[in-house]
């Protein structure tokens, strides 16, 4: 069913302002919509059926029959509100991805009274998955979310419904959870490396692996140095025990610079630095990274990839 | 995507709940419906292990023709109640092959539902309708497993949650049942559900009566309102008797008098008759309903003279009354008797003629014809002719019995002055012939006498061993009176019933033997008198609950029958108890009790909650409460960290004691910030 | 009591601007319990358990960790002497009462095994002599942020032996400012006031399971025990053990903060620092922000 434009557009505003955005939800009868289903029409058709039957046969009984099922669908439809009816949804982890890729959102669902049984999760327009919540409990689900640009992509409206007990009515709201995703740039291949700091600046360093350390000299041993850097030759030779010292190379640490790509656009440059972030971790090169407002040591590692890719994607406010 | 798919869980549920609403057909139905529904579950219960596949659309087509088929063959056709029914309860179990998606799970369902509703139309006693609540209730234990997609679901759960419903369904079933008016059928739809059972013909020839007599079935209950009549009063006329051809007593009516004159229905025409009776002095009466098993018959029973009150049928001008329709079904009435009303009724020249009838053939009853003149001669009023006339019954050694000798020759004179051993159609037959030779108008009444009560309910019950047959005389200035000749024989049968009356009597002990009776003391007595009751009050209250007894129940209970005041009631009722199951559904915490200490602190988190207008997380502590009042609304700062303070002392340190004052003290605390955050 | 706000006062004269940090490692000592601070070089690491050992009396040790250290490096180790021609046993640097540990990750995991079991059982056996370490024992290990190279992130098993994980960060501007102008901090160290004996901190943690604990807190605690092991955010929820540490670190922190009986702001000061070592995340994404979640979820009073 399609409601005109005007008729659309005023549905959303007002639903917008009686379920405002919030990080965490508890459903409630504000929130809560409940109608019958197909079936559920279905089934009081077939209750009318057998009450026009009860009332022609002048059976009494068949009547009653009609009346169980009429009272079945009354009481279901508590049984169908109670379902919804309490259950707590808030942001749960957010997986980010590529622009243009999809990237995922975590909802928590918790109970503190009852079971929520077979609870149906979705964006609005897709396809949904399905989850319990057993009293007391939480249960996480991950949502897939198209991010159709780089940047924060706000979690959209989420249809949360159920037709638990009997699948006779439709009880459903609509949460928007102050949640989003981040979305990296896409990778943008390129020749130069917008890099600076360390001994070579342009091209990608392949020698010089981390760790490469330089002999510098002895001092005497102090009790916790470690055995295997005690200068034994000397000790044999009966100079007492010494420890060597060494150092590390100054050079190899990369910082991806901003603005070493003066010239090119916000996203292209975003899309650039992403580019060489992939590169460099791939080559286990140490990197830093530093945007306007935001500057990253340099270092290796995922954890390091993933924080310098959300930072490319949060660019320029970053949380 | 969604998958809309029978979970396993459901299955057994399935399987039950389509066996258990087919069982009352397919006990009453062929054998091949029995044989189909078995080889239906055997193929699904192969096919569910894996051993074959689900059988596909053709072989399912070929098994609906075959059904089809053999319905045919089986009632010579597809349609009305008997094949139509066939068919359903076949399909019913033939859809069970082809459920595999949540959608074909709905389907049977609803088919379940009918087939629930067919099962009423045959049989409708309370232990029928029971069997079907307990049908709904499996069938609302598939459609919670069939919604229920977690795989790890238990079957148990559905039936709790099934039960959980069904009981707060009843309360609003029986509201609905109660307040909903009943509309006057759209379309005639009878069915005969074959309840024929023995009763009473519509002629009385030798014999009948005795061989009705030795049946215990029930003929019908009467609850009176208030004082029940003597026994030997309790004369229930069915028919009355007025033509004989010298072996059988027949139904007649006066010759010239039109059919519509004799019987007067609602609406119809209102004869003489009639208006003159409604017109008389009634004097006191006796009001009760009768609750009539099925006869095919159209005559109802009743005590002399009846007014219909409630109910549907004619009163003939030989006060009886009639129903317009065979009675196929239990049905109920409630009539007021005024014995005295008796006298209204006139005796027309026609009526007078036909009274008076004997068979053309002086030979018939020839001795009897000269006594009954004799007696005429002897007495001065018709009055005194009956007294001779019973005093010869009672002084003459005749012999009640169930097992009177064969009369072949003349019923009449053999039976009077041969054998003198007869049942009460012989006295009352040869009674009746003897008054009208004596030039008195008689007829023979049948119907029934006495009726046992039982004693939870003030209700009596009328058996077939009850069965009567008495006379009507007519004196002048009196009406017709009722003379029962058997009384002057056998006493005991009008005051202790039949049984009574035959016991110590060798040759109808055996007879005897056979009757049922409340008479049985102990156990058995005891459980019969109990689902004779519950019968009864079945009957009364929920088969016999129709439009009028509705209204006067409505009358009583809401003081007005109006369209509103039914509406306001049906709505106030239901949303009452909904109410009643919200508050219960939604109050249920599970297990744990909140102790007065913890209330305190959740009852000032929620106030603030909603006075600032968004949610506050849980995981605060008394302090961070504080000071988020503190925060929001800095006149209440001070109070808020003293409740906070006394709260944390109470609920954390040891030494301090949680005890009533303390609390009062926080609740009086509590009311104060209520008040500053406006 | 005082002694101990006065304890803090001369600590942080050295470590400037951090006394939330300050107060859970003195918490932390207090506890009987050892400690990971994990920060980038240069934050102060040192200077603060320098500072710590010179306040309370302690004989302090520091090791750097590599990656060729044995667990010999640690305990011990007989030596031949060729002067007097026999084996003299030299003890490792783990016999102190404080010990530095410092960039702990960076050793393998067999030298690490060696250092946490001995701060386990408080002891160390050396061919085949079991020496016990002496009273107090303290560990404060310092890592770099584990994803650097050429590092061995602590398992979890050993991460649980740490009480707590605290992390200094960066110094606030108006501190690094007078940190710039104050000159080198460690000398500083060297020159504070002790303030308490090594014997008087051990009455003091006597003190501190005399801390009492309602009921009320207990569950509040079992609950948020129990919203680690069913948040499927995490991979495993929280041990026993960090529960037993969990209250135990409380307490301190309430007769730190000068009371004789804990309250659910205790367990929420040291929650951070207590558990979030502990928890690892099942899909990326801040495992701090998801214990911080916690704190705002679970209930503190039962409803």
């Amino acid at each position: 069913m399609r409601l005109p434009a005007p008729i659309q557009n005023y549905y959303q505003r007002w639903l917008s302002r009686r379920l405002p955005r919030s990080p965490l939800v508890i459903l409630n009868q504000r929130r809560i919509f409940i109608f019958p289903t197909g079936y559920g029409f279905f089934y009081l058709g077939v209750a009318s059926l057998l009450f026009v039957g009860g009332i022609n046969y002048e059976n009494n009984l068949v009547l009653s029959l009609s009346f169980l099922l009429a009272s079945l669908f009354l009481v279901a439809i508590l049984h169908t509100y109670q379902n919804l009816s309490g259950l707590g949804l808030r942001n749960g982890g957010s997986e980010s991805g590529y622009a243009a890729e999809s990237g995922s959102l975590g909802v928590t669902l918790f109970s503190e009274r009852r079971d929520h049984y077979c609870i149906w999760l979705k964006w609005e327009g897709q396809a949904a998955q399905q989850i319990s919540v057993p009293a007391g409990t939480e249960s996480a689900l991950w949502l897939n979310l198209a991010l159709p640009r780089r940047g924060r992509v706000v979690a959209p409206r989420m249809k949360v419904e159920s037709v638990f007990p009997l699948g006779l009515l439709r009880t459903w709201s609509y949460v928007s959870l102050e949640h989003y995703c981040l979305a990296w740039p896409t990778p943008q291949a390129s020749q130069e490396c917008p890099a600076d700091g360390g001994d070579e600046t342009v091209q990608v360093v392949s020698s010089g692996k981390a760790g490469n350390e330089e002999f510098r000299g002895l001092r005497s041993y102090v009790a916790g140095d470690s055995l295997r850097r005690i200068d034994w030759k000397g000790y044999a030779r009966g100079t007492g025990l010494n420890t060597k010292l060494f150092e590390d190379p100054a050079g190899g640490r990369l910082w991806l610079n901003w603005d070493a790509l003066e010239g090119v656009g916000t996203e292209q440059r975003l899309s650039i630095l992403c580019y060489w972030v992939l590169v460099l971790d791939q080559q286990q090169q140490p990197y830093g990274l530093k945007l306007p407002g935001l500057t990253l040591a340099p270092d290796t590692g995922d954890n390091h990839r993933l924080r310098a890719l959300d930072a490319l994607a949060a660019y320029p406010e970053f949380g | 995507m969604r998958v809309y798919q029978v979970p396993t869980h459901t299955r057994l549920w399935l399987v039950i709940t389509i066996i258990a609403c087919s069982l009352p057909q397919l006990l009453r139905g062929h054998l091949w419906q029995a044989g189909l529904v078995v080889l239906v579950m055997v193929i699904r219960s192969l096919a569910d292990r894996q051993r074959i596949q689900l059988p596909g659309k053709a072989i399912r087509g070929l098994l609906m023709v075959g059904v089809v088929g053999i319905t045919w063959i089986t009632f010579g056709r597809i349609y009305g109640p008997e094949a139509g029914v066939a068919l359903l309860v076949s399909l019913f179990s033939l859809k069970y092959l082809e459920v595999v998606r949540q959608r074909d799970a709905y389907v049977v369902i609803v088919l379940g539902y009918f087939v629930c509703a067919t099962a009423l139309l045959f049989e409708r006693g309370p232990g029928m309708f029971a069997y079907v609540l307990l049908c709904m209730l499996l069938l609302t234990t598939c459609l919670i497993g069939i919604n229920h997609s977690d795989t790890g679901a238990r079957p148990m759960g559905h039936v709790r949650r099934a039960v959980a419903m069904s009981l707060q369904a009843v309360p609003v079933m029986l509201v609905l049942f109660v307040l909903v008016p009943r509309v006057a059928p759209l379309w005639n739809m009878k069915i005969d559900s074959g309840q024929a059972r023995t009763g009473m013909s519509d002629s009385m020839s030798p014999g009948e009566i005795s061989e009705l007599s030795q049946s215990s079935e029930l003929a019908f209950r009467v609850a009176f309102d208030g004082a029940i009549p003597e026994k030997g009063e309790r004369y229930w006329r069915g028919l009355t008797l007025s033509h004989f051809d010298g072996r059988t007593w027949q139904q007649a009516i006066p010759r010239g008098v039109d059919k519509q004159a004799y019987l007067f229905q609602k609406g119809g025409p209102e004869p003489e008759w009639h208006k003159s009776l409604m017109a008389q002095d009634r004097g006191s009466g006796y009001r009760y309903q009768v609750i009539m098993e099925p006869t095919q018959r159209t005559w109802l029973f009743a005590m002399k003279v009846p007014v219909l009150e409630q109910g549907e049928a004619g009163l003939a001008r030989d006060m009886r009354l009639v129903a317009s329709r065979p009675i196929s079904e239990s049905v109920g009435y409630t009539v007021t008797s005024y014995p005295n009303l008796s006298s209204a009724i006139g005796l027309e020249r026609s009526d007078r003629a036909l009274m008076l009838s004997l068979p053309e053939d002086q030979n018939v009853g020839r001795r009897a014809r000269g006594l009954a003149q004799q007696w005429q001669l002897d007495s001065s009023t018709d009055a005194d002719v009956v007294k001779q006339a019973l005093r010869h019954f009672r002084e003459k050694p005749f012999y009640y019995t169930l097992k009177p000798p064969p009369l072949p020759v003349d019923p009449i004179d053999e039976f009077l002055f041969v054998t003198r051993r007869g049942f009460c159609e012989h006295y009352a037959s040869s009674f009746t012939f003897m008054m009208r030779a004596a030039g008195i108008p008689a007829r023979v009444v049948v119907g029934y006498q006495g009726g046992e009560p039982n004693e939870l309910g003030s209700h009596l019950l009328v058996r077939q061993y009850d069965a009567h047959a008495w006379s009507e005389v007519w004196l002048e200035g009196k009406g017709w009176v009722r003379v029962d000749p058997t009384g002057a024989v056998a006493p005991e049968r009008i005051e202790d019933g039949l049984r009574a009356a035959l016991s110590g009597n060798g040759e109808d002990s055996n007879v005897l033997e056979g009757l049922r009776s409340f008479a049985s003391s102990g156990l058995l007595g005891k459980l019969q008198q109990w689902t004779d009751y519950v019968d009864f009050q079945w009957q009364t209250w929920v088969l016999g609950y129709n439009s009028q007894s509705q209204m006067q129940l409505l009358r009583q209970l809401l003081g007005s029958t109006s369209p509103l005041s039914i509406a306001l009631a049906l709505f106030g009722a239901i949303t009452l108890l909904l109410g009643l199951y919200m508050l219960v559904l939604l109050r249920q915490d599970r297990g744990y009790r909140q102790t007065p200490m913890e209330r305190e602190f959740w009852r000032l988190h929620q106030r603030v909650a909603e006075r600032q207008g968004a949610p506050l997380d849980p995981g605060l502590t008394p302090q961070q409460l504080a000071n988020t009042i503190a925060a929001r609304w800095p006149g209440a700062a001070k109070p808020a960290r003293e409740w906070a303070l006394q709260y944390q002392q109470a609920l954390y340190n040891p030494a301090v004691l949680a005890d009533k004052r303390r609390i009062r003290h926080l609740r009086r605390l509590r009311n104060r910030l209520y008040k500053l955050l406006g | 009591m005082q002694a101990l706000t006065k304890a803090l006062g001369e600590v942080a004269k050295v470590v400037l601007g951090k006394e939330d940090q300050l107060k859970l490692a003195l918490t932390c000592l207090m506890a009987n319990g050892h400690l990971l601070i994990e920060d980038l070089p240069g934050m102060g690491k040192t200077t603060l358990a320098h500072a710590l050992a010179r306040v309370f009396q302690l004989e302090y040790r520091r090791v750097q960790f590599t990656s060729d250290m044995l667990p010999a490096d640690i305990l011990g180790v007989s030596v031949f002497n060729p002067n007097t021609q026999d084996f003299t046993l030299r003890e490792g640097p783990v016999f102190t009462q404080l010990l530095l540990a410092d960039e702990i990750n960076r050793a393998t995991p067999k030298t690490q095994g060696a250092l946490l079991e001995a701060m386990e059982e408080r002891q160390v056996t050396l061919d085949g002599v079991t020496r016990p370490l002496p009273r107090p024992f303290f560990v404060v290990a310092t890592q770099n942020p584990s994803d650097q190279a050429g590092t061995f992130v602590l398992p979890e098993s050993q991460l649980d032996r740490f009480l707590m994980r605290i992390s200094l960060g960066y110094p606030a501007p108006e501190v690094e400012l007078a940190l710039l102008a104050g000159g080198d901090l460690r000398e500083q160290a060297r020159s504070l006031k002790p303030v308490i004996s090594s014997d008087g901190l051990v009455k003091l943690s006597g003190m501190v399971d005399k801390v009492r604990a309602s009921h009320e807190l207990l569950d509040y605690v079992q609950r948020l025990m129990d919203a680690t092991r069913t948040d499927d955010r995490f991979v495993a929820g929280l041990s026993p053990r960090a529960g037993l540490g969990l209250l135990k670190a409380a307490r301190a922190w309430a007769l730190i903060s000068g009371r004789d009986y804990a309250v659910p702001e205790d367990i929420q000061a040291v929650w951070a620092a207590v558990a979030e070592h502990r928890l690892s995340a099942r899909q990326g994404g801040s495992v701090s922000a998801m214990t911080q979640s916690l704190l705002q979820s679970v209930p503190v009073v039962r409803r």
